[in-house]
């Protein structure tokens, strides 16, 4: 056929028809969509046998129950356990989000790991876990030999009872170092309060789902206070309950909590111990207080005579001289008709319980406050009683055997405590982390030479952070436990990481605040990711590097043998239930009291079961007698505290009364000093320089602690609370137009201690001249899901110190807002 | 469109009460956890990333110390009467005349979102990224849901899946309907405040049955003839008003 | 050097001038492409649509090329089927915009999808109850009748048609023309209505939502109005700027002023029907949806949107086109078209994007969206696609039949044209 212009074009004409004809494009076109349906770049889930494991979450010392559902060897999926006694089947967003801190890579240690550039470079250096253990024994060891074993210090986040706390705070005292500090939580001021009103150092316990009112003072109840899986569940009981428990609710914002109670009072930020005073007032000035109880088991309620003869004025006089509800009515800004209709259902309630503290209650209390706030729970007569706070025995764990001291600990330990607490300054307070900074940032050298973190990130949660930051940088050894890249250990020189709540047995010893003995054991969910290693091991092995009479003290194999030993306690009491039944609530059983044997024949058999189910407890509370519940000097609840007068006489033995009490940071006098009232913290900065106050807040959805916010909690927070990279702060709307903030306005927050940059969210729900700022944002390491998403306010927090507890006051720091 | 019959057959609804829900988000954080959704790094940008149950937070409008907040959250309000579905051009979605599901078919879908201009409850999202999951967290995906690609819409699916493993198991022990506990979505199981019933709303053995014919219960935007089968429960005045658009004088309190 | 390529009896600008032309718009194309290829490899996160903005631009675009092309249709209806002779100057002109228009709005819709690769599936999983379903089919089929309504006219060109084959082909095509017009004409009613049908039958959405007439919403039948009000007023436009552009004129002045006047009185009737429309809707749809008219408008969404709409560029065109004594004006004449087609697309506009803004949950906030450099750059390469093709097609097809009559051409002309004869071995 001849090539021509007119064959080509037939040719390319017949073709193109000829192939449209075809199958080939269609099944082309079928092939295309079909790629497009199998991306191979869209993940795959494996797939395997499905199983399910129950354990306990650990994220917080709430210990709910938890099932998680695997795949094969993967977890997939976190629920709550309605097999729990804790939590009956609910469990926190933070809990439920649990498998993104296990899996998420980018968080992760994965090694242990020794700092090789600069200190902050991020230049690291994976080693083996024999050198790694070996490196800080080596230090620990030296710190010994030159006499010096003080020098070593620990900062533990674990749960203060926990098995893993016990173990950190016995490597301190076995290597001979006095210093070892927790990290503050207000559930530590209430028990300071209750030590000093009742003695006893138990846990506090609050038997809530038995009250039928509650006067919160500031917690957070449904935002994560105390369990939080216990009190969502609580609160679904309760909201769906026709005897419903009222709730009154005192918070300087429209939290959740205050828009589920029945009743939200806003008083003054810092003026609650006035509010609960001016409810005493109008309880004893009506005489709706238990006259039974005030009668026969205190001590100080009206005028006395002490063993010299000393006259002293009663609580019950203080409070209706000083505390009438107009008074109050000034100080907290809550009208007067208001505190007495208060008081009047409160004192009128069956089982009325007053509850102190601040949002999840994972930062420090006020002292004086807590003791204004109980003594309510006091003159009702609500301790050791049924729907009151109870004073439990504690759980029946074993001791492990005492420590060996050698020469060198029993002289480091002489040592006075860096932080100072527990010294006459500071006598009733376990530690101090701001007292501690405050040491090392002072001296010209630091008093310590190596520091252990465990489970806490000081560097981003605790007030004032950039004073810990700048102490750390004088601290010559860091060493870090924490399985995450969080702030802390981003400067450490040692990473020894510890696996994730999901890959390791711990325990948590009485979750806070439940009005029963309980011990809860998670168990490993998944074999451990990474090259980690649990941090009880690693204390026990390194105790062991160190050898002589600290090997002596850890003669466990591992950590299970060491928490083993604690749990054969249980097994050895005789007593005690494993297994729980969600129709059957402890709580409902506890009016019936009674004992409960245990039905195991070995401990072996028990032990299984505890690793199975979770946990132990006691289902019931005996309601003693009062007589035997107060372990005061009086053997009597204090109004006037014994221990505080003398604490002050210890202190004041080198200098006048006064000196002493202006030392502690008391600010009024005589008897009061010794009793609850109100004291006006002030911070020092200029009110007309800082015309607000900086009120952080706490969402039950935003991880605040040492453990980083999961980007699923990203998820379900506002873009009026977070947009890009803001933090929004709330702000009333009539405050704002003063500044010339409308919503979303850019505005910097300073106070003396620094700036933040925000967004403002305007909000009806908010106290006039107060900002709100959510705490657990601002962070500078993890990974970009986290990292540089917000603020961190507690870098500009400028704490006074809570007269005699010495704890930082967190949520007054003055400030100034300016748009940007 | 023509309504279909809503009182025959399984139709399966929520209600969820709101004077109980505290705005904890653990529904949220459950539903992707279950769903497989995808995590953007920039989750606070509302109008991108996704969400099959989207907590929606009020407030009574008062001024300081008046102030009341609440929260909605908002499952796929599986309508009966869905204006999404007869719009879908591929038939991608469609409501199952058997459980009254909408259902939604990633791998059908061909992105043109004219359901999303169809649903008034923003109950679906669109894949305008790869899904993405931090890295290593591919490790906790369940393979019971598959993840959705980019360029294709998805929503609340009532935890279909577990529709299918109950009907499984129960089709293994030789029985042809579901007990009311057998089947329960992600979101209402992990309420730890049990603030969401789950069940067939024509079944009268059904808790949901009951609670849907309380004075208390109403629904979204319900003037607006979607038939949501999820309801909603507030005895708060301030909280229905909520729910639907009024006209001045139109709203009738319950005092 | 092209010149063998170009109609007898016409002359065209050089070469020279020419190609800086094409340049010019092929830039623009560019950068169309550069945006579609972006947002084909990297998803439609290359655009500023969300969740809350389903559809963006290129919808409004769509919407709006798809109603100004219906001069096409509409004119072929009007020529073929009505008869009125005197559009044949215009008809292929029609016929280019209108291909163009159509062609463009599927290419971007094929952009706008999620998932191109599958959008056949809109075929072959059909769901018949989808508006958008319809819209696909209808502007589907009837791209092709564009095609083959187009392909004569390419056939005629001077070159190809020197082939036989074409020259059959082309001519026996050309006797089929009105049976493609009848059913371009169907095809073109169903899709406008159906565009229009795809917001009206919107019930959960009431700013866009309509009662109507059996299963089509009254904004069904107001699409198809305003498109064929609109198209013949973007032709007449098209036109004129070629006229200016070449400065030459290629077709009689009385084409135009009947273009005016038919595209005025069905502005008219559609200006007045959109009024009781709005009114029922105002009493009908929007009390029962527990919302009053203000609540559909705030912020850059407001209410000057309608009045822009209805009054500015809906009464005022229509008052200019339909009154012989202001469309004998050239000036007035251009105004009212260009603000008849203005009111058309700030309609669509406002079905796509308002409709989408307005909050419809009590505690949802109402929206904003302004495209990115990408949608942009689709919808303008769009527009510079549409004038490379209409350019190409002017240069070297015989797209206005006055053309010759009215420009005699010059003896240089003529001589150059002979000269460019190809010899055929
Ligand atoms: N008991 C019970 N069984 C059923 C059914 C039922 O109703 N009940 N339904 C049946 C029906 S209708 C169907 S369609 C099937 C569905 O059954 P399957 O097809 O098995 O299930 P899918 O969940 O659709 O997804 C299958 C797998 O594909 C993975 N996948 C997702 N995207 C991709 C990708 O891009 N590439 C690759 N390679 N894999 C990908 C998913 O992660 C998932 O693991 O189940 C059938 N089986
Ligand atoms: N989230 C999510 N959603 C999905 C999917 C997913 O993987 N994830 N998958 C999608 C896919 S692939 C599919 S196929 C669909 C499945 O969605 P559907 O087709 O809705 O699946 P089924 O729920 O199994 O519905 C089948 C119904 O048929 C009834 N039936 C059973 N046998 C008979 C019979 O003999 N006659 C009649 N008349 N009825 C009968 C059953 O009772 C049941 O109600 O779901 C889609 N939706
Ligand atoms: S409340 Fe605490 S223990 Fe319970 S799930 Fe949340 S983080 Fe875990
Ligand atoms: S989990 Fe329950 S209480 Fe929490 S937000 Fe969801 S519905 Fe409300
Ligand atoms: S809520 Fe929206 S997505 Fe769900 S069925 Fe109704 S219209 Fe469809
Ligand atoms: S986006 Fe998908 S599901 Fe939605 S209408 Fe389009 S094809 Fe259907
Ligand atoms: S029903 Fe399932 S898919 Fe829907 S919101 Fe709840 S958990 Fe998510
Ligand atoms: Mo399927």
């Amino acid at each position: 056929m001849e090539f021509s212009r007119r064959n080509f074009i037939k040719f390319a004409v017949g073709g193109l028809g000829g192939t449209l004809l075809s199958p080939l494009p269609w099944k082309l076109m079928d092939d295309i969509a079909i790629w497009t349906q199998n991306w191979s770049w869209v993940p795959v889930p494996a797939k395997g046998k499905f199983s399910t494991i129950s354990s306990v979450c650990t994220l917080c010392s709430g210990a709910c129950g938890i099932q998680v559902r695997k795949v094969g060897n993967r977890a997939v999926m976190i629920e709550g356990s309605n097999e729990y006694p804790v939590n009956q089947g609910g469990i926190c967003p933070l809990g439920m989000a649990g498998l993104q801190i296990l899996y998420n890579e980018g968080i992760r240690w994965k090694a242990p790991v020794k700092r090789v550039g600069p200190r902050g470079s991020k230049r690291w250096k994976e080693i083996s876990w024999a050198e790694a253990i070996g490196e800080l024994a080596t230090r620990i060891k030296g710190l010994r030999d030159t006499g010096s074993p003080e020098k070593l210090a620990a900062i533990d986040g674990n749960q203060s009872r926990s098995t893993m706390a016990l173990l950190v705070k016995r490597l301190l005292d076995a290597v001979g170092s006095p210093n070892y500090m927790v990290m503050p939580r207000e559930e530590d001021t209430f028990a300071m309060a209750t030590f000093l009103m009742q003695g006893g150092k138990g846990p506090t316990a609050f038997d809530l789902e038995n009250s039928d009112f509650i006067v919160s003072f500031g917690c957070g109840l449904f935002d994560g206070w105390g369990a939080p899986g216990r009190m969502l569940s609580a609160w679904g009981e309760w909201a769906r309950s026709r005897n419903k428990t009222s709730i009154i609710q005192i918070d300087p914002r429209a939290s959740n909590t205050a828009s589920k109670a029945d009743q939200w009072l806003a008083p003054f930020p810092g003026t609650e111990a006035a509010l609960a005073l001016g409810i005493a007032h109008v309880i004893i000035k009506e005489r709706l207080y238990n006259r039974e109880f005030i009668q026969n088991h205190t001590l100080g309620f009206t005028d006395w005579f002490d063993a010299q003869g000393i006259k002293h004025k009663g609580f019950s006089r203080i409070v209706l001289e000083k505390y009438s509800p107009q008074n109050v009515a000034g100080i907290t800004g809550i009208g007067r008709s208001i505190i007495t209709e208060v008081a009047r259902k409160f004192a009128s309630a069956k089982a009325p319980i007053a509850l102190a503290g601040r949002g999840k209650g994972s930062l420090p209390g006020s002292l004086y406050e807590s003791m204004a706030v109980h003594a309510l729970n006091a003159l009702t007569g609500r301790v050791n009683r049924k729907g009151g706070v109870l004073i439990p025995d504690d759980l029946p764990l074993a001791s492990w055997s005492d420590v060996e001291y050698d020469p060198v600990a029993m002289a480091g330990l002489t040592k006075e405590r860096v932080d100072r607490a527990g010294t006459p300054r500071y006598p009733f307070t376990g530690s101090l982390i701001q007292k501690f900074t405050e040491a090392i940032n002072s001296g010209h050298d630091s008093p310590i030479d190596t520091l252990l973190l465990c489970s806490a990130n000081p560097a981003h949660t605790i007030p004032d952070s950039q004073n810990f930051i700048d102490a750390m940088a004088k601290i010559p050894f860091i060493v870090s436990f924490s399985p995450f890249m969080d702030e802390t250990s981003m400067m450490a020189d040692l990473i020894l990481p510890d696996h994730t709540h999901l890959e390791k047995m711990v325990d948590i010893v009485w979750p806070t605040g439940i009005q029963y003995p309980l011990y809860a054991l998670s168990q490993p969910v998944v074999p451990p990711l990474y090259r980690t290693k649990h941090s009880g091991d690693v204390i026990i092995s390194l105790a062991k590097g160190i050898g002589g009479a600290v090997a002596g003290s850890f003669q466990w194999a591992h950590f299970e043998e060491a928490l083993k030993a604690r749990v054969r306690g249980l097994y050895d009491s005789g007593k005690g239930r494993i297994t729980h039944n969600e129709s059957e609530p402890v709580w409902k059983g506890l009016a019936t009291g009674g004992s409960v044997s245990s039905p195991y024949s070995s401990f072996k058999t028990m032990w299984e079961d505890i690793k199975e189910h979770g946990c132990w407890y006691i289902p019931f509370h005996s309601f003693g007698n009062w007589s035997d519940v107060f372990h005061t000097q009086s053997k009597k609840f204090e109004f006037f505290s014994t221990k505080i007068e003398m604490a002050l006489k210890a202190y004041s033995k080198e200098k006048s009364l006064d000196d002493a009490i202006s030392q502690l940071g008391i600010g009024s006098r005589g008897d009061e000093v010794y009793m609850p009232h109100y004291e006006e913290i002030r911070s020092s900065a200029n009110e007309k320089e800082y015309p607000l106050l900086l009120h952080p807040v706490e969402l039950i959805n935003l991880a605040s602690g040492w453990i980083g916010n999961p980007p699923f909690l990203n998820k379900t927070l506002f873009d009026h609370q977070l947009r890009k990279d803001d933090l929004f702060v709330e702000l009333n709307p009539r405050t704002a137009s003063r500044y010339g903030l409308k919503e979303g306005s850019k505005a910097i927050v300073s106070s003396p201690k620094g700036e933040l940059r925000v967004r403002v969210h305007l909000f009806d729900g908010a106290m006039p001249d107060v900002i709100f700022i959510p705490v657990g944002l601002g962070h500078t390491a993890y990974d970009k899901y986290l990292k540089g998403k917000g603020v961190n306010p507690h870098e500009i927090i400028d704490p006074v110190e809570d007269p005699l507890s010495g704890q930082p006051v967190w949520w007054n720091t003055r400030v100034k807002v300016a748009r940007i | 469109m023509k309504k279909e019959d809503s009182t025959q057959g399984t139709r399966y609804g929520m209600v969820i009460d709101l004077d109980t829900c505290t705005g904890c988000g653990v529904c949220s954080v459950a539903c992707a956890s279950e769903n497989n959704v995808s995590v953007l790094y920039d989750e606070s940008d509302k109008t991108r990333n996704i969400t099959w149950m989207q907590i929606y937070m009020v407030t009574n409008g008062k001024g300081f110390p008046k102030t009341e907040v609440g929260y909605i959250p908002r499952p796929c309000m599986q309508c009966d009467n869905p204006p999404c579905v007869p719009v879908c051009p591929p038939t991608a979605t469609r409501r199952d005349p058997n459980t009254g599901i909408v259902s939604q078919i990633y791998t059908r879908c061909i992105g043109c979102r004219y359901c999303m201009a169809a649903c008034p409850y923003h109950a679906r999202s669109f894949n305008w990224f790869d899904p993405s999951f931090p890295e290593g967290m591919d490790r906790y995906l369940s393979p019971e849901v598959s993840p959705r690609m980019r360029g294709v819409v998805e929503k609340c699916s009532f935890c279909h899946h577990r529709l299918m493993r109950a009907k499984a198991k129960a089709y293994a022990d030789g029985r042809r309907d579901l007990k009311e506990d057998e089947y329960i979505p992600a979101c209402v199981e992990a309420c730890p405040t049990k603030a969401i019933t789950f069940g067939d709303l024509n079944n009268p053995k059904h808790t949901v049955y009951a609670l849907i014919k309380s004075p208390d219960a109403f629904r979204l935007l319900e003037r607006l003839d979607t038939e949501p089968k999820v309801y909603y429960r507030s005895t708060k005045d301030w909280v229905r008003r909520m729910a639907d658009n009024y006209l001045a004088g139109e709203f009738k309190g319950r005092g | 050097m092209d010149l063998a390529l170009i109609p007898n009896g016409v002359q065209r600008c050089s070469l020279k001038a020419f190609v800086p032309w094409l340049l010019l718009w092929l830039l623009i194309v560019a950068w169309g492409l550069l945006s579609a290829f972006l947002v084909l490899f990297k998803g439609l996160n290359q655009t500023n649509m969300n969740h809350y903005f389903a559809f963006g631009l290129w919808i409004v675009f769509d919407l709006s090329v798809i109603a100004l092309g219906a001069g096409a249709f509409f004119t072929g209806f009007l020529t073929y089927i009505i008869g009125k002779e005197e559009l044949t100057a215009i008809i292929n002109a029609a016929v280019v915009i209108g291909f163009i228009c159509y062609s463009a709005a599927i290419a971007m819709l094929g952009i706008d999808i999620g998932q191109p690769l599958r959008g056949w599936f809109i075929f072959w999983h059909a769901n018949v109850h989808s508006m958008l379903t319809e819209v696909s089919f209808c502007i589907t089929v009837y791209l092709g009748v564009l095609t083959i309504e187009y392909l004569p006219l390419i056939l005629s060109n001077r070159k190809l048609n020197e082939v036989r084959e074409f020259n059959i082909f082309g001519s026996n095509l050309h006797h089929a023309v009105a049976l493609f017009a009848a059913a371009g004409t169907f095809l073109s009613f169903f899709h406008q209505g159906s565009l229009g049908g795809m917001f009206g039958v919107l019930f959960a959405r009431p700013f866009a939502f309509r009662e109507g007439f059996s299963i089509w919403p009254w904004t069904f039948f107001l699409f198809i109005l305003s498109s064929i009000a609109a198209g013949p007023s973007f032709t007449l436009l098209c036109v004129w700027i070629v006229q200016k552009v070449t400065g030459k004129e290629l077709v009689k002045r009385s084409v135009f002023t009947m273009l005016a006047k038919i595209s005025g009185w069905l502005l008219a009737t559609y200006v007045i029907l959109k009024i009781v429309d709005t009114i029922s809707w105002v009493y009908g749809v929007v009390p029962r949806a527990g919302l009053s008219f203000m609540d559909f408008y705030e912020g850059t969404y407001g209410v000057w949107l309608i009045i822009a709409e209805i009054g500015i560029f809906g009464i005022i065109p229509a008052i200019i086109l339909i009154t012989p004594r202001l469309r004998e004006r050239n000036g007035l004449l251009i105004t009212g078209a260009l603000m008849n087609i203005t009111g058309i697309v700030l309609n669509r506009f406002v079905f796509t994007i308002q409709t989408l803004a307005v909050p419809v949950m009590p505690f949802d906030k109402f929206m904003s969206y302004f495209p990115t450099w990408q949608e942009w750059g689709i919808a303008i390469g769009s527009i510079g696609y549409g004038i490379l093709v209409f350019s190409l097609s002017y240069r070297y097809l015989p797209l206005f039949p006055q053309e010759a009559e009215l420009n005699p051409v010059t003896v240089l002309g003529k001589a150059v044209t002979d000269s460019g004869v190809v010899k055929r071995g």
